[in-house]
């Protein structure tokens, strides 16, 4: 779904008012799959909200395929995945996702089963399980296969993967890039993590810290799976770090968690 | 191992209570207390196996009236709290009618409703309904709105309406809540249902108690408070057991 972001402000009013977002103007092409990269608390995770209608911008305006995002959400076109899986706990994993399912196919068979979805991200054994019993990457997992068999064309993530271990991480981003080649959403995926951009996305938006700003917009033209020893990925690691330099404290944060 | 811990926590309830029970037998014993004001656990015991029949069908009396006012209690409150969940707007209104009927004193009422509604069964189960109306609607409101804020981003990510965001989400939620609040109610309904005997009734423990009192016999009025206190127990162990399965993705053993 092609998505226009035009001149988006947003500002938190809770006593003092906080600005998250200034005058953002953007816009991404059906299919494709855009990083907004950016340090903690510079509005990327409220601009995905405000795509979400989980919040209502205080100015300028956001369409998807030409409709605002309240309609889009009324059809259901949107799907939703934030660092919480958000599992309902009384539910096994396939109830999980049956229920997703139902609110999200009302009027037609649903063409991806709920067990077809638990088969694609490796979980097709898990089906009876509650998801206490499930560890947190195969949670993560269950999340995504809730969002597969909701066969919505914009997906809108917010750091899905960013509370679970290095490795894991790294094997969901993997098996992510995957699913992503085969369905070819729309997808909006929020991070703070360089290499993680790098490695899913076809467009990388850097963030300055709030009030959020976007202070580059980054094609990466790289074949995919992404190789890191390709000197073209290496020259993009360099701009995207260059990107981010004009922010001090951030660099100290990259230090740490790179 | 948590069946062992539980078990094991039995073991040491039992242990305790014998023991506070030995203690007590052993004290009015050595200082020769008079039975007209403690009388000996055994004694009360002794009162208990003459007159089972008796205890029996006071119990009987006194806990179904105790059950039948919890009950409509947690209707009243469950129903309340749903209505206030989707009706945000009232909640101002009813909870102030809500704290005034708590705030009357349950000895004020029970007279009232006995002069009104005779020595029967009704107004002791209206009585007990009010007591336990109370913390029920509380409970579950508070259950009922502390629902998980991703889990509420999810179904708002789905458009998913107030009615199916109620059913799916905020029921499911409440439930531990229920349980908590069925925990505070349940020994409020029986004491309910006693002082509402109390004030004059056609039978039960609290009619049984209040012969005894007024007769000094007070191994027969230990006798139904044991019998009170035994049924307490069994009630709300019965409810732990049953929380255990009903809410069983917050116990720690899942499956």
């Amino acid at each position: 779904m092609r998505l226009s972001v035009d001149n988006l402000s947003h500002v938190f009013n809770g006593g003092a008012d906080r600005h998250a977002l200034e005058q953002i103007s953007f816009t991404v092409e059906d299919g494709q799959f855009v990083a907004l990269l950016g340090p903690s608390g510079c509005g990327k995770s409220t601009l995905l909200r405000l795509c979400a209608n989980l919040l209502q911008p205080s100015g300028g305006r956001i369409e998807i395929e030409g409709k605002s995002p309240v309609e889009v959400a009324r059809r259901r076109q949107i799907a939703w995945l934030a660092q919480s899986p958000a599992l309902l706990p009384w539910l096994t994993a396939a109830q999980n996702v049956e229920l997703a399912c139902r609110f999200h196919n009302l009027d037609r068979e649903p063409r991806l089963l709920p067990q077809h979805a638990l088969d694609m991200v490796g979980l097709a054994d898990a089906a009876g399980v509650y998801p206490a019993a499930l560890s947190g990457g195969m949670q993560q997992r269950l999340a995504l296969a809730r969002l597969l068999t909701q066969e919505a064309a914009l997906w809108l993530m917010d750091e899905p993967f960013a509370a679970l271990d290095e490795l894991t991480r790294e094997r969901l981003t993997v098996e992510l890039a995957d699913i992503w080649g085969r369905l070819r959403p729309t997808v909006l995926w929020v991070t703070h993590n360089i290499y993680e951009a790098l490695r899913l996305a076809d467009r990388v938006l850097v963030f300055s810290p709030a009030p959020g700003r976007i202070v580059a917009d980054i094609n990466v033209n790289l074949p995919r799976p992404r190789v890191e020893s390709d000197p073209a990925y290496q020259q993009l690691l360099k701009t995207l770090r260059a990107a981010l330099q004009g922010q001090p404290v951030q660099i100290l944060e990259w230090a740490v968690s790179c | 191992m948590l069946k062992q811990a539980r078990g094991s926590s039995g073991r040491v309830a039992l242990i305790i209570s014998l023991s506070f029970g030995l203690l007590w037998e052993v004290g009015v014993r050595v200082f020769n207390v008079p039975v007209y004001l403690l009388p000996a656990p055994s004694r009360v015991l002794v009162v208990l196996a003459e007159n089972t029949g008796l205890y029996a069908q006071a119990s009987l009396i006194t806990l179904s009236e105790a059950l039948l006012g919890l009950l409509l209690g947690v209707l009243a409150g469950a129903l309340l709290a749903s209505l206030l969940t989707l009706h945000p707007g009232l909640e101002g209104g009813v909870m102030t009618l809500a704290i005034l009927v708590k705030s009357t004193p349950l000895v004020a009422i029970a007279p009232l409703l006995t002069l009104w509604f005779g020595f029967g069964v009704l107004p002791k189960v209206m009585i007990t309904a009010l007591m336990t109306f109370f913390p029920v609607l509380v409970n579950i409101l508070s259950g009922l709105n502390h629902t998980d804020a991703a889990l509420v981003d999810l179904f708002h990510s789905w458009n998913a309406s107030q009615r199916e965001q109620f059913f799916h989400l905020r029921v499911p939620s409440a439930l531990p809540y229920l349980f908590a609040a069925l925990k505070i109610s349940a020994p409020l309904a029986l004491i309910g249902a006693v002082v509402a005997e109390w004030t004059g009734a056609s039978g039960g423990l609290g009619r049984t108690m209040w012969l005894a009192y007024t007769n000094l016999n007070l191994p027969y009025l230990f006798a139904a408070i044991f019998v009170l206190a035994a049924a307490g127990v069994i009630i709300y162990r019965g409810l732990d057991w049953a929380e255990r399965r009903a809410v069983f993705w917050l116990a720690e053993s899942v499956i």
